[in-house]
């Protein structure tokens, strides 16, 4: 747990970097700080580790006045990651994971078999143990840098734009590990970015920063979407929030029709029957396992004989399935949306179909979820 | 000619060239450190270090002879002073290069001040240190022949006595000899640097090195 009572952060020419901030970091959590360049989310990160000291007020982890701890001890018990990775160029990736552990006095060989196992946790190829840092690609150098902070199995994890400097698709292989790992270790995180993305996305808990220092909102992703505190929240989030809000929204609850799902060996009357019944002119085709096939139109099937099998009629591709059991809404839609069928396959996790959506089903299930939603919300409100 | 002599003077020439060198970097280093750490210092450290540089070796030579008489001490004085016209600013710089966010993630890892400036700022200052070093060693094996003049053994001997014996081949030889000297102990500083700094990045130099590097930043980082 890391608390912030009233901290003020006063630089000498006047400026306010931060103005009486509190805040908590509940322990095992990761907090997003995020906000626009110069709100101070910089400047809080480094007090915790007293890489600045604050003018005024109080942090506290785990209840302990950071302040009456030796800094060195303070800080090697804290894990820290920046956008440049700061790794040393003169020490090879092993040692340079080892850093806190040789700090600590570990000796070399244990320090190293620490090294080697961090290596492996963060998905770096051990080849790469007696290479230098420029040997290495920007992702795989930011992978180093997570593993130096978490050599030493600090509680608490400090990251400062940690993956800004790297290419989008490595910036989500890199999230995507992040949250892996948190998964797995239960680290207090605190990280700092200015990507309110990548905040929904890897962050429990979400405070976004006003210019000047100040709190706008501290809540969850979810209802940071579902609810933002005032109109600068609301812009910050940007344009798009309620189409991303539903990536909290589990397509479980979604209905599914079977009405217009056919084997391949069903006759091509039987799919003009259904699709007349159901009014929708596309009709879906399995194979013998029940996996997906293709889509069948009306109008191919027009010129065929009555009596032929779907199997040998033209298909057009399935595109994106979804599975109802894990995906969101947001998955269900997309997949909808990119259908020219303007159905999306819902299927199990052995690929059998499971059903199919329709933009009327969608939106039922849209409006009871966010209705859910927003009831929690009012009840977290009233409590 | 006087072979034995002139190997002799070869090595006293050596000699006066190097341990300047050495001396001046010991003294450079803290002075370096002073200088990176309170900045004021570093105009006033740069002032004097030039004013000295700015003054002929031979009329610091002739100064010192009335209290180190004519002994080695009297030309490796002046020398080592000089060096530090070269080594200081190097130090600097080299401290200086070291990137502010390695800097401060040996800080946030809780490196102290000292282990800091050991452990990782004076390695990382290391190429640039040598860089001065070599300037240094080199421009003071030159100067330390003017020290023939006073009498003291070095290569520098030759020229004078070349000159008033009109003995061509004696200059020769030791112009040979005063360049070999400096080439040799550059050689010897370029190959400590590639010891000393396997991690240094050399761009068009290694190329088995540069080439593993660019296959790697290829590889999908994933």
């Amino acid at each position: 747990m890391i608390t912030f009572d009233s901290v003020t952060k006063r630089y000498p020419d006047g400026t306010v970097a931060v103005d009486a901030l509190d805040l908590e970091v509940p322990p095992g959590k990761t907090m997003v700080l995020v906000g626009p360049s110069g709100c101070g989310k910089t400047t809080s990160l480094r007090m915790i580790n007293r890489l600045i000291e604050p003018s005024e007020g109080k942090i506290f982890l785990d209840g302990r006045d950071i302040q009456e701890a030796n800094p060195s001890t303070l800080r090697r018990g804290i894990g820290y990651v920046i956008q440049q990775t700061g790794l040393f160029p003169h020490r090879t990736i092993e040692d340079n994971i080892a850093t806190v552990p040789l700090l600590d006095g570990w000796g070399k060989a244990k320090a190293r078999a620490r090294a080697t196992e961090l290596m492996e946790l963060v998905g770096l190829d051990l080849g790469m143990a007696r290479r230098y840092p420029h040997q290495l690609s920007g992702g795989q150098q930011q992978r180093v840098g997570v593993a130096r902070a978490l050599a030493a199995d600090p509680p608490v994890l400090l990251m400062d734009e940690p993956f800004s400097a790297v290419d989008p698709i490595v910036r989500a292989a890199l999230q995507d590990e992040l949250i892996r790992l948190q998964g797995e270790l239960h680290k207090t995180i605190v990280m700092v970015t200015h990507d309110v993305e990548e905040a929904i996305k890897v962050g429990d808990i979400v405070a976004v920063f006003r210019p000047g220092g100040h709190l706008a909102q501290v809540d969850t992703p979810e209802h940071l979407l579902g609810a933002p505190a005032d109109d600068y929240v609301e812009g910050f989030i940007g344009f798009d929030r309620g189409i991303r809000r539903l990536s909290f929204f589990s397509a479980v609850g979604l209905d599914l029709e079977f009405d217009a799902v056919l084997g391949e060996d069903a006759t091509v009357d039987e799919a003009r029957a259904f699709s007349q019944r159901g009014g929708h002119p596309w009709v879906l085709v399995l194979d013998a396992e029940r996996r997906p096939r293709g889509w069948v139109s009306a109008a191919e099937l027009a010129p065929l004989p009555g009596t032929g099998r779907l199997g040998q009629a033209p298909l057009a591709s399935v595109g994106h399935t979804f599975r109802p059991a894990q995906d969101s809404l947001r998955v269900a839609l997309d997949a909808t949306v990119l259908s020219r069928t303007e159905r999306a396959v819902a299927v199990d996790e052995n690929g059998h179909v499971i059903g199919v959506t329709s933009y009327e089903r969608l939106r039922d299930a849209i409006r009871a979820a966010e209705e859910a939603a927003d009831d929690a919300l009012a009840q977290g409100a009233a409590t | 000619m006087n072979w034995p002599q002139f190997w002799q003077y070869t090595a006293a020439n050596a000699l006066l060239g190097i341990l300047p060198a050495v001396v001046g970097l010991a003294i450079s280093v803290p002075i370096g450190i002073a200088c990176v750490r309170w900045r004021w210092l570093y105009g006033p450290v740069l002032s004097a270090t030039s004013v000295v540089y700015a003054i002929p070796s031979l009329a610091l030579f002739v100064v010192l002879i009335a209290y180190t008489g004519l002994s080695n001490l009297t030309v490796i004085i002046p020398l080592t002073l000089f060096s530090l016209c070269v080594l200081v600013p190097n130090v600097v710089d080299g401290l200086r290069s070291v990137p502010e966010p390695v800097r401060q993630a040996a800080t946030a890892m809780g490196f102290g001040t000292l282990r800091r400036l050991v452990q990782v700022e004076l390695p990382l200052a290391v190429p640039i240190v040598i860089a001065g070093l070599r300037i240094a060693v080199v421009s003071s094996i030159s100067l330390a022949s003017v020290s023939g003049l006073i009498g003291v053994a070095s290569l520098g001997y030759f020229f004078i006595d070349g000159l008033q014996r009109n003995f061509n081949e004696e200059i020769y030889a030791a112009i040979v000899a005063v360049i070999g000297l400096a080439l040799a102990c550059d050689l010897i500083l370029v190959l400590a640097r590639r010891m000393l700094t396997p991690w240094s990045r050399k761009p068009g130099g290694r190329a088995t090195v540069n080439a593993e590097g660019a296959q790697l930043l290829q590889e999908p980082a994933i």
